[in-house]
């Protein structure tokens, strides 16, 4: 952690990253959807296992509700 | 400048329920380098109304729209030549209360409600960080302080300092806080002043302030009598 190209540019990210979860949660639509992952350019299996976890989430969260209401409108 | 922080997102969903149609009022100055209420930060408040009235199936059209300054009659007139402001149910501002202030009175026919609680008057210390430096009082001492305002600094607003209740050079109300009279001190003697703690202030002349506080420019007195 820190060790980044552009020095303390991952850390900076994360606090971002965490802030956005904080706007997602308070519209209700949760952070489950967002993650921030740290992992070496060259640390394929760490880069295998992060997609696998955000797969899996992503398939029992189930589909975006904000787009489920897009299509149900547009079908309308 | 003025240093305001965004209000909880429920309480804004909850003064702008009942519109079908709103505009989020920018404001291009304190509030933007604030990250409270700048055209940044209207386009988040946008999404995330966007967001949360979808999830709940309420159809409310939401438009976005910064101007330079809302305190400043010159820059809101020009609001008129961008959208047709009879157009919103409501006006969703995120400047400072002076700013929402002048907005209400220049479109007193319109709901306009704030998105932002002004809390002070302050500096930015860095990124992301801002302090409080100024209580507008009227009657400013820091020529005799070092630059370090005590009616700010000082929990108790001490112009005559320290009190008995420093240590260690920080406040006994906090004692995270800094005592403001060791900062003083500490400046006065670094700049060779320190003869400005030896002599009383007079106590401080809180009748100079006036609620609410007025200033007419003597070149421009013939205007407004």
């Amino acid at each position: 952690m820190g060790d980044c190209h552009f020095l303390e540019g991952n850390l900076r990210a994360k606090e971002r990253v965490e802030y956005t979860k904080k706007l997602l949660n308070e519209i209700g639509l949760g952070e489950g959807r967002l993650e921030m992952f740290h992992i070496g350019a060259s640390d394929a299996p760490l880069f295998a296992e992060a997609v696998e976890i955000m797969t899996n989430r992503a398939k029992e969260l189930g589909p975006n509700p904000l787009k489920c209401g897009a299509e149900k409108a547009e079908a309308a | 400048m003025i240093v305001a922080k965004r209000k909880p997102f429920n309480e804004i969903k909850e003064l702008i329920s009942g519109s079908k149609k709103i505009l989020i009022l920018g404001c291009g100055t304190c509030v933007a380098v604030c990250l409270a209420g700048g055209e940044k930060e209207v386009a988040i408040l946008a999404s995330q109304l966007k967001m949360a009235l979808g999830l709940v199936n309420e159809d409310v059209e939401i438009d976005e729209l910064t101007i330079e300054r809302q305190c400043d009659r010159e820059f809101i007139e020009e609001i008129s030549t961008k959208v047709n402001v009879d157009d919103y149910d409501l006006i969703l501002s995120t400047a400072c209360g002076a700013g929402v202030q002048l907005l209400s009175d220049v479109f007193d026919h319109k709901v306009v409600v704030p998105a932002l609680n002004t809390t002070f008057i302050g500096v930015a210390e860095g990124p992301g960080m801002w302090t409080e430096r100024c209580r507008s009082c009227s009657d400013c001492v820091l020529a005799d302080t070092g630059g370090i305002c005590p009616v700010t600094i000082c929990a108790k607003g001490l112009v005559n300092g320290p009190c008995g209740g420093t240590r260690h050079g920080k406040c006994e109300i906090d004692p995270e806080k800094d005592c403001a009279w060791t900062l003083i001190y500490n400046r006065l003697k670094k700049l060779g002043r320190l003869n400005r703690m030896e002599q009383a202030l007079p106590p401080k002349r809180y009748s100079v302030q006036q609620y609410p506080a007025k200033i007419v420019h003597e070149a421009y007195r013939r205007r407004y009598e």
